[in-house]
């Protein structure tokens, strides 16, 4: 399949007082064209982060102190700001970041506000540049009369379509969603989802897909990307990580039995005690051993890398060797 | 004593939209009724859930049972009590009785704050333990509860200190410490990571068996309720529009709107990835104060035919015969014409 | 636990506090102010300053009106400092029952524009006459003054020369000066301290040049019987004074000025402080309390703070006898509306968090609420609107002093200013009666207005992430 993105061995660090944090420790990952790819973790696992890292924008004092992204073949990361922000970041990979509908200028119409964005990037022409922004309005399934509406007229899952919107209007080739559906009510939830899945179809674009949420990962994403304490630990298709066979990784598994389920009476939820651990001093070994009721001495001392198992499903677990 | 804990009668919160100087001189008076007769009944050592989505009056609801809400109409029962309107005494016992949990563990404690003073503020309100050792005596076995452990290593501590999951026991605890019959979760799990989520309903159902409690579980999220409640009422704009066991509930639901809500979940299985899924509702929600004439769903059930609109608002009735309510006019009829709408849709 | 808290946090400020650097600004001048208050005693050449400010028999050796001892850097023709000679050997005599008491006292004069005045004191008792005469150094010796005094008990013995040796020094005049010039200026009109400390020649009394070099005034007293004459000194009242001058009631401007140190720090402090604390209380109550009692609350700020407080305070401090308490009490009741908007919007954003709720939910009381859960969250704010209050207070108090309504017990920086100017310092020139205690004001202002700011700056991001 055709690699749009090559991220190899991406390393980013926030460098505090106290020491490097290992946000992201090696991650590494392709993401193909016209898929959704699926980022899931606990909170500080480094989803986020990982999406800030493919923007080249760190939250300060993060850091990305080495690895490459291969964009359509070519290292990304070679380029210096200037050409970053002019060639890559909006205009080949979007963010939707988390809580960006919150962010509307409560002061500007939705016309304006999508405007702006798109002349600050675009030299283009008012008309041409609503026609775009008409487009994608209505791309995103909404009716070009919400333009003249300002943020607190709309509703959260139109907002949200906006910022959708504005995610799309400079035609990127991967768009990073983090979260987009989680401050959503059900029903919007499942309108958003359904509309992700089908701008993916119609714009062939490749999605990264960013939630805590496993159900919603489920729905949404081609391949999962399961991510803890900054790595990696299992990455494989849609039905590896949900099929009937199960999840090969402990924490995969443990993650899934933790998820409550609608249609099936569960007497009692496994849950995953204890926190991830500090990215300041991580544990030696592999990181998830002080959760792991499956762990073996060598998972305690060694790092288990990232093992291929199957076509496109590889884990990072000494009980898969 | 009644097998009944809390028994609430057609319970109302209108809250007043201000008036422009017109609408003062021509007495128009607007409201958004965001409970508009909310009825149920909480039987002892059950957990109740309240689903909805955002904006249908659950959280309201909390409130009034709260008592940090004075209900515009309607009544509250609580352990054979009258407790619509109470004095100042009695509303001092009723909250030692009746506690709450907040969505948002770490915004419900004062981030000045330790532990120790957090958990310690209940008694001092309600002038319970005679000194200061008493009361840390108190919180301890109030951790413990919880199962924090070691509960003294935690006294001293600030709420951000501590992980989510930890927040979330210690906002237990404070409610707890009180020895309270019945608590109110208002979504105390939306704002915690998944593993954790699991950890927390079970440390609450545990606490909730060994000490007898009652809880009424207010959430947006079928998937926990379905897991965490006995039973579940539906809200709709400020009205129950079904009620039934949890698990009959949302495996046979009657109510359109509940058949929605079920439809949209995600569920953690593979194999929906290149499927449109299909949600049977259509439009937005309308606004409180202006809710819809007859059936308040109408405008968004696909199923909606003149008599849903036209005639009065259908009560709740009986669909299943094991306690599964629906105020749904056409719930008969809908059950056949699922499989005919989905198709034309 | 908790302390060790306070401690962090407290270093937290510190840390932040140190890279502002107005705020380093404000905070070395306001240790300066408190080092001034500290050790005012010690920096003031008049101790009593603060307390006998409006007692004209303690300043009454100064000149009037004199500049400052460092204007003579700046002129070619110098004035001659104030100076007091205290160290002064006596001779004494006995004969025939007599006590002859001789006193030398040199005084080496290296000015161009005599002193004011020359003033002689001792300690008398019984009957004593003094004769006292200056040596030239061109070798004249005039023969000043003769005086007798006779007191039962020790008193202390004032003669100023300019005034007692009038007829004396016109004598010495007439035998140099032309007659038309003495014709022109009759004795009433000489400057007998200008005649003494000219070159004899002629037109030494119209246009005198200065003679410089050691002059000598000699006294001799004559006890007649039992008596004493102790202490002889000698005070020079030059035509320039100290660091700041005087002003035309003699008394010293630095003086005064750094008396009134303390008081603008005390009115100040407390005006803001007594004021923000009110505020605090007012503004989180109506926030808490909310609907009607919000809308009477605000209604009653809105018309405390449309009530113009000159006005008012000139009336109050006219009908009450004005003392510092009152005024500081009267300016408390109009400025405590300062904080009051802001404290309410911030005490509405408190109210909204969850932990009120809980707290609500607890049962807990209003004052429990409004005492244990929102004022903590508004001290950082109060603390920096508190410091900001503080210029304003002085510039009132000073306003009011300025209008002769102050506390006439004690020295303010606005009752100096006052003073000037009802004194004519402007028309007279006397800028260093006016610049000092503007400045002062200024910068004791200033000082809190920094500190101020820079505790804004940095607390109030805080406020607004909580």
């Amino acid at each position: 399949m055709d690699k749009i993105l090559d991220v190899r061995n991406i390393k980013l660090h926030y460098l505090t007082r106290k020491g490097a944090v290992r946000a992201l420790d090696d991650v590494s990952f392709p993401l193909y064209r016209g898929e959704t790819l699926g980022v899931v973790g606990e909170s500080g696992c480094g989803k986020t982060t990982l999406g800030t890292a493919l923007l080249n924008m760190p939250t300060p004092p993060g850091k990305i102190v080495g690895g490459e992204i291969f964009l359509e073949g070519k290292n990304v990361l070679e380029l210096n700001e200037r050409q970053y922000r002019t060639n890559i970041r909006w205009e080949k990979i979007a963010m939707v970041f988390q809580g960006a509908m919150n962010c509307l200028t409560p002061v500007y119409t939705i016309q304006k506000q999508m405007m702006e964005t798109i002349k600050f990037h675009r030299e283009i022409e008012d008309d041409q540049a609503l026609e775009r922004i008409i487009k994608y309005v209505n791309l995103v399934g909404l009716s070009a009369d919400v333009l003249k509406r300002y943020p607190h007229e709309l509703s959260g899952g139109m907002k949200q379509r906006i910022v959708i919107a504005m995610g799309l209007f400079l035609e990127p080739d991967v768009v990073i969603c983090d979260e987009p559906t989680t401050a959503l009510d059900v029903v919007v939830q499942a309108q958003i989802i359904n509309l992700l899945k089908e701008l993916k179809q119609e714009l062939k674009l490749s999605f990264i897909f960013i939630t805590h949420d496993l159900a919603t990962e489920a729905e949404v994403s081609d391949r999962i990307m399961v991510m803890y304490a900054g790595k990696v630990v299992e990455i494989g298709t849609n039905e590896h990580i949900y099929g009937s066979q199960g999840a090969s990784h402990p924490y995969t598994r443990r993650l899934l039995a933790a998820t409550p389920r609608l249609h099936q009476q569960v007497e009692q939820l496994a849950f995953i005690p204890g926190t991830p651990p500090d990215l300041l001093t991580p544990p030696t070994g592999c990181r998830f051993h002080l959760r792991c009721d499956e762990k073996m001495e060598k998972c305690m001392k060694e790092e288990p890398p990232l093992k291929e198992i199957g076509p496109e499903h590889k884990v990072a677990c000494w009980r898969c060797y | 004593m009644s097998e009944y804990i809390l028994e609430v009668e057609n319970l109302q919160k209108w809250f007043p939209i201000r008036r422009n100087i017109s609408q003062v001189i021509k007495r128009e008076r607007n409201y958004v009724k965001a409970v508009d007769g909310v009825s149920f009944k909480i039987k002892r050592g059950e957990i109740f859930g309240l689903i909805g989505e955002s904006g249908c009056g659950k959280t309201t609801t909390g409130k009034l049972i709260m008592k940090l809400l004075e209900p515009t109409g309607g009544k509250m029962i609580f352990d054979a009590q009258d407790v619509t309107y109470l004095d100042t005494d009695a509303v001092e016992l009723y909250k030692r009785k009746v506690q709450m949990v907040f969505q948002d563990p770490y915004a419900s404690m004062n981030p000045r704050f330790r532990i120790s003073d957090v958990l310690s503020e209940p008694l001092l309100i309600h002038k319970i333990g005679d000194s200061r050792e008493d009361r840390e005596a108190r919180a301890i076995k109030a951790l413990e509860e919880v199962k924090i452990n070691p509960p003294e290593e935690f006294m001293e501590r600030y709420p951000h200190m501590l992980s989510g999951g930890q927040r979330q026991r210690i906002a237990t605890a404070r409610t707890l410490i009180l020895s309270p019959s019945f608590i109110v979760a208002d979504e105390p799990v939306s704002m915690v990571d998944l593993s954790t989520r699991a950890e927390i309903l079970h440390m609450m159902k545990e606490v909730q068996q060994s000490l007898g409690l009652t809880y009424l579980y207010i959430t947006h999220d079928l998937s926990t309720a379905r897991y965490f409640t006995d039973r579940i009422a539906v809200m709709y704009l400020g009205k129950i529009v079904e009620m039934g066991p949890a698990g009959e509930l949302i495996d046979n639901a009657k109510h359109p709107y509940t058949q929605a809500l079920i439809a949209a979940v995600c569920e953690p299985v593979s194999g929906n990835v290149n499927r449109i899924k299909e949600v049977p509702i259509k439009g937005e929600i309308p606004s409180a104060a202006n809710i819809p004439h007859g059936c308040r769903f109408h405008t968004r059930c696909l199923y909606a035919k003149p008599e849903c609109w036209e005639m009065e608002e259908p009560m709740l009735e009986e669909v299943s015969g094991v306690g599964h309510l629906a105020a749904c006019r056409r719930w008969k009829e809908i059950s056949g014409e699922k499989g005919k709408v989905s198709e034309t849709a | 636990m908790k302390l060790n808290n306070i401690k962090r946090s407290m270093l937290s400020f510190w840390n932040e506090f140190r890279q502002t650097r107005f705020g380093i600004f404000g905070l070395i001048t306001f240790c300066l102010f408190v080092v001034i208050i500290l050790f005012e005693t010690a920096i003031i050449p008049f101790p009593e300053a603060s307390t006998r400010w409006r007692d004209i028999s303690y300043w009454e050796d100064n000149p009037k009106g004199a500049a400052p001892v460092w204007v003579n850097w700046f002129t070619s023709t110098k004035h001659t400092p104030q100076k007091v000679i205290t160290d002064v050997e006596l001779k004494r005599e006995e004969d025939s029952g007599f006590e002859f008491i001789d006193v030398v006292i040199p005084y080496d004069y290296q000015y161009d524009i005599a002193p004011n005045d020359i003033i002689f004191h001792a300690m008398t008792r019984g009957e004593v006459t003094l004769m006292i005469s200056l040596l030239r150094p061109d070798g004249d010796e005039i023969l000043l003054t003769e005086k007798s005094v006779n007191s039962t008990t020790l008193r202390d013995l004032r003669i100023p020369i300019s005034t007692n040796s009038l007829d004396n020094v016109y004598n010495y005049v007439k035998q140099h000066e032309s007659f038309e010039n003495i014709k022109a200026k009759p004795k009433n009109v000489m400057n007998s301290m200008q005649v003494l400390f000219a070159k004899a020649e002629e037109g030494m009394l119209q246009n005198p040049a200065s003679l410089q070099g050691e002059y000598q005034l000699k006294i001799t007293a004559v006890i007649l019987g039992e008596g004493e004459f102790l202490e002889p000194n000698l005070v020079i009242s030059g035509n320039v004074f100290g660091l700041l001058g005087t002003d035309s009631f003699k008394r010293d401007i630095w003086s005064g000025v750094i008396a009134g140190t303390k008081w603008a720090m005390l009115i100040g402090l407390m005006t803001s402080s007594l004021a923000v604390i009110i505020g605090v209380i007012f503004g989180v109550s109506s926030a808490y309390f909310g609907g009607l009692v919000d809308m009477l609350m605000m209604r009653f700020y809105e018309i405390a703070a449309s009530i113009p407080m000159l006005p008012v305070l000139i009336v109050l401090s006219a009908i009450f006898k004005p003392s510092i308490w009152t005024i500081i009490l009267i300016m408390c009741v109009f400025s405590w509306v300062g904080p009051v908007r802001t404290v309410r919007s911030i005490g509405l954003q408190i109210k909204a968090e969850t932990y009120v709720e809980a707290a609500r939910a607890l049962n807990a009381s209003h004052s429990r609420i409004i005492f244990r859960h929102m004022i903590p969250q508004l001290i950082p704010y109060a603390f920096a609107s508190m410091a900001l209050s503080v210029p304003g207070a002085i510039v009132t108090e000073s306003t009011i002093s300025l209008l002769g309504l102050g506390d006439p017990t004690i020295v303010t920086w606005g009752q100096i200013l006052r003073d000037a100017v009802s004194g004519g310092a402007v028309l007279q020139g006397l800028w260093w009666w006016v610049v000092p205690p503007g400045l002062f004001i200024a910068g004791m202002g200033m000082t809190f207005a920094f500190i101020g700011f820079a505790m804004d700056t940095i607390l109030n991001p805080k406020l607004k992430t909580r």
